[in-house]
């Protein structure tokens, strides 16, 4: 799979950790999408569990950039519903979510910001509002997460069918 | 009352940090807490879990080092079954780790680190980043991408997984290497020796000589070291005894099932990871930045310090190089960048001399285990320092009890204490901006947390 990730034009990453409840939602969605879904072949996806950063940075540097990367992940706003499926913009994430924007090892936000500010890939940040986040190990999603897998799904073929770009990949350059 | 700066997140770390630097009322630093996020829990997960499901379930504490958690996870279920792998299975093993570990290395010191050096450590935000990079040296970006890109492809291509990977299990591995596999990867590996020579010749040209006042003042501390290293002392990344050096560069080596008599694990109510310090050193840990008590450092610059020898001639001769500029045990921080590259050589070397040993490709990859109650130390040397997995299970190979201790919890006083002499060094009379900031960020990003 990883050999294809210069050579799709739309990408889609799920990102969590399984081990901690709700943080699997991004894995959970890959692998539903997988198992229901007929992809179209210009689509890679992608459990990246807590490893995204490293395939971003290479990204990020690459002469061969996608068109479109969907990061699938859990999120925490206090201002959403439990299990609210919803789009984070990339530059809308404030400075102080940077830090608590999910349980991950990782602080993909600035990586992200760059990629969005610097090239023409188009981010897309799809999140699930998250129920239970335990502070300790407690594999599995809540009811709640786990009935927002579908409604993820349902999104994510939208932006892949009705948006899909016709080249496989181009030189963007920055 | 002073104030408190924050630095959050702390960018292009591998983990999650950030840092509290409290002032006086005159603007001066009183004192620094590191925070990094942990995993909490584990231990506990893991009871009543087979052994030889763990080198599966352990690829998720980690995102980052994966490989290195799988594989001290598949010793520990060794020594727990007391079965010793097969050659060709522990060559593969060591392959593996070998390939993970030059794309790691690669990782950090061209996107991680290089923004402070090619791009200068005062200039902005906006443009001291990996796009940055780009933009400063545009072949060489290509280029790294190709060979990260590369040792991404070989794992996935023979492991099966480069992210989450099965490869390893108690007793050995899951499956042999054909003569076409070694062939084809074996072109590969050259290839990324021939990219990590260029690299180490890059850096000691541009980065380390140009940057040597920051190198000599930024995040100094004088402290112990830990690391792996065989019977003759040299550098070994798998496999060996563990060699605790204290700060004038006398030290203990000890088997690794032993760590318990030799480090013990502090908690400060401020912070949720632990603070593991030598306990032989003295009434440890003191965080006394004029005076440390019991506080070590792992990770490379711990290696080249802890070691008497690389495994390989290109790495040796760096060292040799290295010694003969900064002696030995050398403490300055930033060290850590030229230290990973002497360890990428050794491992890039190794990659080649596994894959030009004809035993690699035997079959005879796994030996047969069978439940038992016993007790398993997996160490390995993570790309961020020392990995201890200590297992024990009972008579049915159920876990009955785990203790980890990772490679970033090791250096966590070290860590707190570079922070501390950095921001005291740099902020006076409550003077500071994003320059100075980003300096201080600089003295953590070196341990690779």
């Amino acid at each position: 799979m990883i050999g294809q990730l210069f050579d799709k034009p739309i990408l889609i990453f799920g990102c969590g950790n399984i081990l901690f409840g709700d943080d699997g939602f991004g894995p959970a969605v890959v692998n539903h999408l997988k198992a229901n879904y007929v992809l179209p072949d210009d689509v890679l996806v992608m459990d990246m569990g807590t490893s995204i950063r490293d395939t971003l940075f290479d990204l990020s540097l690459s002469e061969k950039k996608p068109k479109k990367i969907i990061i699938v992940d859990a999120a925490d706003q206090s201002d959403r519903k439990q299990g609210e499926v919803f789009e984070i913009p990339v530059e809308g994430i404030p400075e102080k979510k940077t830090a608590d924007f999910s349980l991950h090892q990782f602080p993909a936000v600035n990586i992200l910001q760059e990629l969005k500010n610097l090239t023409r890939i188009d981010i897309v940040v799809l999140v699930a509002q998250t129920e239970v986040v335990p502070d300790t190990i407690k594999p599995g999603l809540s009811e709640t997460m786990q009935a927002a897998v579908s409604d993820a799904c349902e999104r994510i073929m939208q932006y892949v069918t009705s948006k899909n770009p016709k080249k496989p990949y181009e030189d963007q350059g920055l | 009352m002073g104030k408190v700066v924050n630095i959050q997140p702390v960018t292009r770390i591998e983990g999650h940090a950030k840092v509290a630097i409290h002032l006086d009322d005159a603007g001066n630093v009183a004192d620094t807490r590191l925070h990094i996020q942990t995993l909490r829990g584990f231990e506990k997960f893991v009871e009543g879990r087979p052994v030889e499901e763990m080198p599966r379930i352990v690829c998720h504490i980690c995102g980052i080092c994966p490989w290195s958690h799988h594989l001290a996870s598949s010793k520990a279920g060794d020594a727990c079954f007391g079965v010793t792998p097969p050659p060709a299975a522990v060559k593969l093993r060591r392959l593996m780790q070998m390939i993970a570990y030059v794309g790691d290395k690669l990782l950090h010191f061209y996107f991680l680190a290089a923004p402070d050096f090619l791009i200068g450590p005062d200039a902005d935000y906006a443009v001291r980043n990996v796009v940055g990079i780009l933009s400063a040296a545009p072949d060489i970006a290509k280029q790294v991408v190709h060979y990260r890109h590369l040792t991404a492809q070989i794992l996935e291509n023979f492991a099966g997984r480069a992210i989450h990977p099965t490869f390893s299990i108690p007793g050995g591995v899951s499956k042999p290497m054909t003569e076409a596999e070694r062939l084809e990867m074996l072109d590969h590996a050259k290839g990324l020796l021939d990219f990590s020579k260029f690299t180490i010749k890059f850096a000691k040209e541009n980065v380390f000589a140009k940057y040597m006042d920051a190198i000599k003042a930024l995040g100094v501390i004088k402290v112990g070291y830990l690391g792996l290293v065989t019977d003759d002392g040299t550098l070994d990344f798998y496999d060996g005894k563990l060699r605790m050096m204290r700060p004038d560069g006398t030290y203990d080596d000890f088997a690794d099932d032993a760590y318990l008599d030799h480090i013990g694990e502090h908690v400060e109510p401020w912070s949720y990871q632990k603070f593991p310090y030598a306990k032989t050193w003295g009434d440890g840990p003191v965080m006394d930045l004029d005076n440390p008590v019991g506080v070590y450092r792992t990770n490379c610059l711990a290696r080249i310090n802890v070691c008497d020898k690389m495994a390989t001639p290109l790495a040796q001769t760096e060292l040799e190089e290295f010694r003969d500029n900064f002696g030995r045990p050398a403490h300055l921080t930033l060290l850590y960048h030229y230290a990973r590259l002497i360890e990428l050589l050794q491992c890039a070397e190794h990659t080649v001399e596994l894959l030009e040993d004809p035993e690699i490709t035997s079959p005879d990859i796994h030996t047969k285990v069978v439940p038992r109650t016993g007790r398993g130390v997996g160490c390995v040397e993570a790309p961020r320092g020392t990995l201890i997995h200590d297992y024990e299970s009972n008579d049915e190979g159920l876990i009955s009890r785990a203790n980890l201790i990772v490679g970033t919890t090791h250096n966590n006083a070290a860590m707190n204490l570079s922070v501390k002499q950095a921001a005291k060094e740099l902020i006076k009379d409550g003077t500071y901006d994003q320059a100075i900031l980003n300096k201080v960020e600089m003295a953590i990003r070196a341990y690779d947390p």
